[in-house]
């Protein structure tokens, strides 16, 4: 069953000759469960895809259905909701709210939404991440590689449809690093969670059971952890 | 946590510095307009006591009423209080004195101006009230509960027992004929001419409404003018109206000030938090959501600072007075001083705080809730960029070398925090010179005082030195043993005074005074001639005078010597638009020949012309009648005037007579006991055959009670206003340096000792006084001559700024911006420059 289902999706800035394309004509889908790899070189387009993925910014043209739902045929508050209920996102910064501790930062999700977190869920979450022993330390009392483990909590706080992740051993060691490709792994095996993972990181995409390589805002080539191409 | 609303008040309690120094803003401001508002309602409050005291607290009174009136009054269902008075008829009661007694009813006495000494005042018609003096003059000179015998007002004489004793005044004393109340039922009192009704309405009755209507009872009605004028009662006075633009413009700088501080410090915390709002959104928060954070910080803000900002206000008005009182001023009748607590100006303070944190909050609400979450996700550095102006006005301070040049670009490169910055410290110094001069007109309108104020005792004789053939009706001995009495602030002969036409060339006369008043002026040649009041003042009058001095000299022996007088050219004349004006009538300077006719004739070959030098101008009479209405005031020494008079009747010995000492008058310091003095001058009257002792010092006293506790509101006022603009100053200053805090490191860690850090941020502290003394100087004599307008709508005066204090408050400025940085520079100085670098990365 397609989770995303991206047609003809193209997106441009500026006018004239100082347009830039930075995705072009890009179509592609993704079934639940797979743990899907964006690489590409730099101002490939991989970032504004994602952010076309997660609704944060507007298509020039084509279309994102993600779970059914046409993307951007939602006003901005729906959408704010829809990413809300539907989407969770990893950054390669962590991202996290210094105010909150780790418990708080992974329900916010919920929270923004007026809901009671499923406690039962959420400790088996904090459980998973190994992050039992931190459930009441702030972001700034926590190691870079926890901090990217709370991130990854969050995202999977709501049960999205998928979860988006920018870089998101970018800013670790190798050892932080995998432990977070095993995490995201996890996420599809134990929650049958669709992920798509951006990464300059060759290591991250051999572990991802498809990759799609952008080059010049082109989608160059689309390949399962097999080899053969989709 | 139940709900990500919580998020604003871990925001504020992390960032507990930057919280404190917001709270510590919005109770200022709060502190400011309630105590504003308190003040204003007390000034008011005090005005309507005084006038009620002064003139009587009825509404309306008929001067002719008729027993139909007085029916239909009595049963009017608006009328509240009701009373009548009735004038007697004159009573000899020696060749000199006489007394006059009038009956009130109960109500009566409640609406008169009636000053009770000691005692009650009459409840029956046996009962007598008397001035204080006069007891000693009635038959049987009884005291406080002693009999007399004396006319009534049927005519027959009756026993009166004295139940009340009343203030003794001026005026009666002088006249020797003084008034008397006893109590007459309105059933028992003929309402005729000479009868008076006096009334109140309900309350929440429109007085203005009914002066038509009750006017068309009985046509001789006439209002108690000035007290419906403070009650807002008045068809013609716009008192209250004034009253409330003033107040409302001087309690608007303050909301804007509020905002502006507020704002900038929602401003800046709205941006250094602007991923995190990016964040928020891309996890799914809506901007309503985003802005709700916000506004929520605003609420918790506003719910801890407007609350301890009224209560800090009201305290701190208290302490005010108290610290005003505790340093030498509780010798006055402080008692009578009162601070009353008043609901809507508490809920009304409330409300603005509130209202102004929310205005503030809205914009930098809006801004995180706009937000692009792209933005926020592309990641690394900060987004928000400064706008660096590259094309500006080189500054003076890039002369001060690299800390000048660096203070110079912190200043000049964010726009809008130079401008909010800038803009609170200019409100604060516009705030503190409108007030300054609000209060100080205030207190000129209110309180035309002079040295009279102090005057608790006048020795009158009707002689003149010829009778007595002495150089001095009251002698130079008894002068000097007056004087050494304890609590006497001066002693000062009483001199006639002398009626002379100036010779006025027409340029010196001012042209205004005669196009205002519509005077015409008698003309010889191309001169006017103007009326003149000469008055002669010993060594005590002159030194008194120097207070007043605006140019010139008082000094005696200078006046002698020069032939010099002292003018007093100001005058406050009714002037065609109806209202009393304070103005100039000639423009004489020090130095200026001043051309006297001793003797006025038609015919120019009999006038006497005689010159004098002016030698000093007074800005108002320091003794008798402030303002005269359309006579030049010259004062002189006795030799000067010896020397005129003698021109006008050619004796030398009749001109020494006519200088000569008739009478004295006695100043008390304040708080002083006045009862050994009037018993010395008591002694000294009866060694003066024909003279009469009259005993103000009650009077006196009251008025000077008046007139201090009108000073303790303007010095409260500028006190208060003082204090918190410097914390809003230092508020302002800290908040921009506690800010940049990483950034401080930073240049630390590029090299840059603290000593250089500290010129370079005192430099920026500085420069922001320099700036916001500038503006606030412009926008103070804008909103000055602002409220001078509305002022003089009250009573006419010339507009003049007074220079002394805004410069102080602006040399206050600078010092306060250049201090309010130490603070932070020290605790910056002692914290390790690792974590400043480290902090909110």
């Amino acid at each position: 069953m397609n989770v995303i289902s991206v047609d003809g999706l193209s997106k441009s800035y500026g006018k004239g000759t100082t347009q830039v394309n930075a995705l072009h004509d890009v179509t592609f889908s993704i079934n639940q469960g797979e743990l899907v790899a964006v690489v590409g070189a730099s101002g490939s387009g991989k970032s504004t895809l994602l952010h076309m993925l997660g609704g944060l910014d507007k298509p020039s043209g084509g279309y994102v259905h993600i779970d059914g739902e046409n993307l951007y045929e939602l006003k901005e508050k729906e959408r704010a909701v829809f990413r809300r209920r539907k989407i969770g996102f990893i950054f390669q910064s962590y991202n996290l709210i210094p105010v909150l501790n780790v418990e708080e930062n992974i329900q916010l999700p919920l929270l923004l939404d007026h809901r009671q977190p499923d406690k039962a869920y959420i400790q088996d979450l904090i459980q998973t991440l190994g992050l039992q022993e931190r459930r009441k330390h702030l972001p700034s009392e926590l190691s870079g590689g926890q901090q990217q483990r709370v991130a990854i909590g969050r995202a999977l706080a709501y049960r999205p449809a998928i979860v988006l992740a920018d870089e998101p051993t970018g800013n670790l060691d190798s050892r932080n690093g995998q432990e977070v490709i095993e995490l995201l792994k996890l996420a599809v095996r134990q929650y049958h969670q669709t992920v798509v993972v951006i990464t300059h990181d060759m290591n991250v995409a051999a572990e991802a059971s498809r990759v799609l390589t952008l080059q010049d805002g082109r989608l160059l080539s689309d390949t399962s952890s097999n080899g053969r191409g989709v | 946590m139940r709900s990500y609303g919580a998020m604003a008040g871990r925001y504020l309690k992390q960032q507990r510095k930057k919280s404190v120094l917001t709270i510590i803003g919005i109770i200022l401001s709060v502190a400011l307009i309630s105590s504003l508002g308190t003040m204003g309602q007390a000034l008011k409050d005090n005005m309507i006591l005084n006038t009620k005291y002064e003139e009587g607290s009825f509404y309306f009174g008929y001067s002719k009423p008729s027993p139909e009136l007085y029916k239909t009054l009595q049963k009017h269902i608006l009328i509240d209080q009701l009373g009548v008075y009735r004038a007697g008829n004159e009573i000899p009661l020696t060749d000199e004195y006489s007394v006059k007694l009038s009956t009130a009813d109960e109500e009566g006495f409640k609406l008169l101006p009636i000053h009770l000494y000691e005692g009650r005042l009459p409840a029956a018609d046996h009962e007598l009230a008397v001035e204080q003096w006069l007891l000693d003059k009635l038959p049987g000179t009884p005291g406080l509960h002693g009999s007399t015998q004396i006319e009534g007002p049927d005519g027959k004489t009756r026993n009166y027992e004295i139940v009340g004793v009343l203030n003794n005044q001026k005026r009666s004393q002088s006249k020797g004929s003084s008034e008397a109340f006893t109590y007459a039922p309105s059933a028992n009192t003929a309402i005729d001419s000479q009868a008076m009704v006096l009334l109140t309405l309900k309350p929440e009755v429109d007085i203005n409404q009914q002066v038509e209507d009750f006017k068309k009872l009985n046509d001789s009605l006439f209002t108690n003018h000035q007290l419906l004028a403070l009650m807002g009662e008045s068809a013609d006075g716009n008192l209250n109206l004034t009253l409330a633009i003033i107040f409302g413009t001087l309690i608007g700088l303050v909301v804007l000030s509020t905002v502006a501080v507020i704002y900038n410090a929602f401003h800046i915390a709205v941006i250094e938090r602007i991923r995190q709002f990016g964040l928020l959104r891309t996890l799914g928060a809506s901007p309503g959501q985003i802005r709700s954070l916000v506004l929520r910080e605003a609420t918790m803000l506003s719910a801890i600072g407007v609350p301890l900002g009224l209560l800090i206000g009201w305290f701190g008005m208290w302490l005010v007075l108290w610290l005003m009182t505790q340093s030498g001023m509780k010798i006055m009748m402080m008692e009578t001083f009162e601070l009353t607590f008043h609901w809507w100006i508490m809920g009304g303070s409330f409300v603005i705080g509130f209202a102004a944190v929310y205005i503030a909050a809205w914009l930098p609400a809006r801004k995180a809730s706009s937000v692009s979450p792209v933005e926020a996700v592309k990641g690394a550095g900060s987004i928000v960029r400064e706008s660096y102006r590259r094309v500006r006005i080189p500054s003076l301070l890039g002369l001060m070398g690299i800390e000048g040049q660096m203070a110079s670009n912190n200043i000049r490169r964010n726009r809008t925090k130079f401008l909010i910055t800038t803009f609170s410290i200019v409100i604060s110094i516009t705030l503190f010179i409108s007030f300054h001069y609000f209060t100080s007109q205030a207190l000129t309108i209110t309180t035309t005082t002079n040295e009279d104020d102090r005057i608790a005792f006048q020795l009158n004789t009707n002689l003149l030195v010829d009778d007595t053939g002495k150089p001095n009706v009251v002698s130079d001995e008894a002068m000097k043993v007056i004087g050494g009495l304890p609590g006497i602030h001066g002693v000062y002969g009483i001199y006639q005074s002398f009626d002379f036409q100036i010779v006025v060339p027409e340029p010196v006369l001012k042209s205004d005074f005669v196009e205002k008043t519509n005077m015409a002026l008698e003309r010889v040649d191309t001169n006017l001639i103007l009326y003149s009041d000469l008055f002669l003042y010993d060594e005590a009058r002159l030194k008194e005078a120097s207070k007043y001095l605006q140019s010139g000299t008082v000094d005696p022996k200078l006046l002698a010597d020069q032939d010099g007088v002292i003018l007093v050219q100001t005058v406050k004349p009714l002037t065609t638009d109806g209202k009393k004006e304070i103005m100039p009538i000639t423009r004489y300077k020090v130095g200026d020949k001043l051309t006297i006719m001793t003797e006025y004739s038609s015919e120019p070959a009999k006038q006497q012309i005689r010159e004098v030098t002016v030698a000093g101008i007074l800005t108002q009479s320091p003794f008798g009648a402030p303002y005269q209405e359309n006579t030049l005031v010259m004062i002189a020494a006795k030799p000067t005037i010896a020397k005129l008079m003698e021109a006008r009747t050619g004796s030398a010995d009749d001109a020494s007579a006519m200088t000569g000492r008739t009478g004295l008058e006695v100043a008390m310091k304040d708080g002083a006991d006045p009862e050994p003095v009037k018993q010395r001058l008591e002694e000294l009257s009866r060694t003066i055959p024909g003279s009469r002792l009259v005993d103000i010092a009650e009077e006196q006293k009251e008025t000077r009670n008046f007139n201090l506790q009108m000073k303790i509101f303007v010095y409260g006022f500028l006190i208060i206003i003082g204090v918190i603009g410097s914390l809003n100053i230092i508020n302002t200053v800290q908040t921009n340096l506690l800010l940049r805090r990483k950034e401080i490191g930073l240049l630390q860690a590029v090299g840059m000792t603290m000593g250089q850090i500290r010129r370079m941020a005192s430099l920026e502290g500085m420069w922001f006084g320099v700036i916001g003394s500038f503006w606030g100087i412009l926008l103070g004599v804008g909103f000055s001559y602002f409220l001078y307008l509305q002022l003089s709508s009250v009573q006419g005066f010339p507009f003049e700024f007074p220079w002394g204090a805004p410069l102080a408050a602006c040399g206050a400025s600078l010092l306060v911006g250049m201090i309010s940085v130490q603070g932070p520079l020290s605790r910056m100085e002692k914290a390790n420059l690792l974590e400043e670098l480290r902090e909110e990365a």
